[in-house]
């Protein structure tokens, strides 16, 4: 696959405050990425500097050039993390400022359509929601027809609905085969559409790979099931750290499912109605964070 | 060019068209200013009367440069940046240059406009005679004396905060209109106050103007001035955008 971003041994400070470091990074064709990690982690001065707006002396490429070359910039989408709300402006009248910009841009009417914003197509940017302004600079990301895009915070403000419309558009991107790289608070969100994760903390990545991989670093599970067993039957099974009874159900908190569902293995006679839980990306996140927390 | 027509359209409808306190201030404003001067407040022979009638025109038309350079420039500028606009088209294939032409486009011909009003008010109500010559001499003028006056409303619009640009611009708007002796008579000023205002740049575009208008000899002083500004300014806006934009383009702090 096609490298479209490269980055090597990138640090970056404002001022005497160390931000990045010592990031190492590769995005290919295709590929959507969701960056993740706390406010302040980075994630928007990383953005920033892959797009050009931040000097770096490091080695970094986009589109095989440094961020913000002309031949890039005519490629790239993005939506920073504010909106563009200027006075006395349409909705229709931004897109038609914004596709003058670009060579092979979209119709604005279908784009319209296609965001479901033909309502608000005469509407003043200032009079709309910050929620539908939201969806305003995603079709701003969009009008020049990209193939890559920048997505910071992008449904920050969107209502569940627009949310939803909002990642059906970035997998039909995906079919379009379109590189994406989006941070969001929404992780359960970005673990359903990211091929990839990067994790961020305090400028620092602490995981790159796919959600499978990260699932299977933390191997925490809760095996539920009905038994007429006693609990101490269960409560010295390898790797177990907690169980827990409410008349005939048992819940076992496992620090290894595999392990502990071995050891369940003599028992299976017994029990029935077994379900088994593996922790969310949530949860891994912020376990990640605080046992950085812890050591830090 | 059609990108730069684009741009021309958008910004003329959202800063002019559909801004109407830029308007009032720029182009009513100074025409409500001379109007009341020349037509209720004066006092004179006739003689002294038609020449103030024509050194006035000159004086409001140099002030409505005044207005859209610091109170337009400026706080546009500062908007559209504050707004992230220009970051976005920064991000852009052209950045911002089909922009900053337009914007200045703009500006010239509100001040153009500004021309043609205060000297058709002249010439209708105060029975003013101006011809061809003067008329597209003033255009020149203007188009070239407020160049310093937009150069430093650049340099303004980076400032921080909405409130110390307003401040600094009614600071800089009306004691520079009266020392350079827009609103009364530089003569009737304290000496000291006279040596300041003849340096001016509004001034020299003043002095250059009422020259036109009263067909007096052009003073060379001036022309030379108003080059020495206009110097000034670029270098004060270089150094500038090398303060602001040594960290980039991003400001989401
Ligand atoms: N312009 C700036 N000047 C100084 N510090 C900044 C600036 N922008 C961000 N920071 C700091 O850099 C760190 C990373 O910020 P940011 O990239 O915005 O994080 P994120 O997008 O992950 O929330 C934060 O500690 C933030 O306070
Ligand atoms: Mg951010």
């Amino acid at each position: 696959m096609r490298e479209i971003v490269n980055v090597k041994e990138l640090n970056f400070s404002y001022g005497n405050k160390r931000v990045l470091k010592n990031l190492n990074l590769t995005i290919h064709q295709g590929e959507i990425v969701g960056l993740i990690g706390e406010n302040g982690a980075g994630k928007t001065t990383l953005l920033n500097i892959l797009l050009g707006l931040l000097p770096a002396d490091q080695e970094i490429k986009v589109f095989e050039g440094k961020p913000g070359q002309k031949k890039a910039r005519q490629k790239i989408g993005s939506m920073l993390q504010g909106d563009i709300v200027l006075a006395n402006v349409t909705v229709t009248e931004m897109l038609h400022e914004a596709a003058a910009q670009y060579f092979r841009s979209k119709n604005v009417t279908e784009l319209l359509q296609e965001l479901n914003l033909q309502k608000q197509a005469d509407q003043l940017l200032t009079n709309l929601s910050g929620g539908l302004q939201r969806r305003v600079t995603f079709a701003l990301a969009l009008i020049g027809n990209p193939e890559l895009l920048f997505l910071d915070e992008p449904t920050v403000g969107m209502d569940a609905q627009a949310r939803k419309m909002f990642w059906q558009r970035i997998q039909a991107l995906r079919d379009l085969g379109k590189t994406i790289v989006i941070t969001s608070h929404y992780l359960e969100e970005i673990q359903q559409t990211a091929d990839r994760l990067f994790i961020l903390q305090k400028g620092k990545f602490v995981f790159q790979g796919t959600f499978q991989e990260l699932q299977n670093k933390d191997k925490r599970t809760i095996i539920h099931f009905k038994t007429k067993l006693a609990i101490k039957n269960f409560q010295k099974l390898t790797a177990v750290v907690a169980a827990t009874q409410l008349e005939d159900w048992i819940d076992l908190v496992s620090d290894d499912g595999d392990a502990t569902l071995r050891s369940l293995v003599p028992f299976l006679e017994e029990i029935n109605n077994v379900s088994i839980q593996r922790e969310s990306l949530e949860n891994i996140f912020l376990k990640m964070t605080n046992r950085m927390e812890t050591l830090a | 060019m059609k990108t730069f027509f684009e741009q021309f359209k958008f910004d003329a409808k959202r800063l002019l068209i559909r801004n109407f306190s830029f308007l009032f201030f720029s182009l009513l404003m100074p025409a409500g200013f001379y109007l009341l001067f020349t037509k209720i407040m004066i006092s004179g022979t006739t003689a002294e009367l038609s020449k103030l009638k024509l050194s006035y025109l000159g004086s409001m038309i140099i002030y409505s440069g005044i207005i859209s350079a610091i109170f337009g420039i400026a706080s546009l500028l500062k908007a559209d940046r504050d707004e992230g606009f220009l970051c976005y088209l920064q991000l852009a294939p052209a950045k911002a240059k089909y922009y900053y032409g337009s914007l200045y486009l703009l500006i010239i011909l509100v001040n153009l406009v500004a021309v043609l009003i205060l000297q058709t008010l002249a010439v209708l109500l105060n029975s003013v005679k101006l011809d061809l010559y003067q008329v597209l001499f003033s255009i020149l003028i203007v188009g070239i004396g407020q160049l310093p006056m937009v150069l430093l409303g650049t340099c303004l619009s980076y400032l921080k905060k909405q409130e110390t640009l307003n401040v600094v611009s009614n600071l800089i708007v009306f004691p520079l209109a009266i020392v350079s002796g827009l609103w009364w008579p530089l003569s009737i000023m304290p000496t000291w106050i006279q040596k300041v205002g003849q340096v001016m740049p509004t001034f020299f575009a003043n002095d250059l103007l009422s020259s036109v208008l009263l067909g007096n000899q052009i003073k060379t002083g001036n022309i030379i001035g108003i080059t020495i500004w206009i110097i000034i300014g670029i270098a004060g806006v270089i150094v500038t955008l090398k303060l602001y934009h040594h960290r980039g383009w991003s400001f989401n702090a």
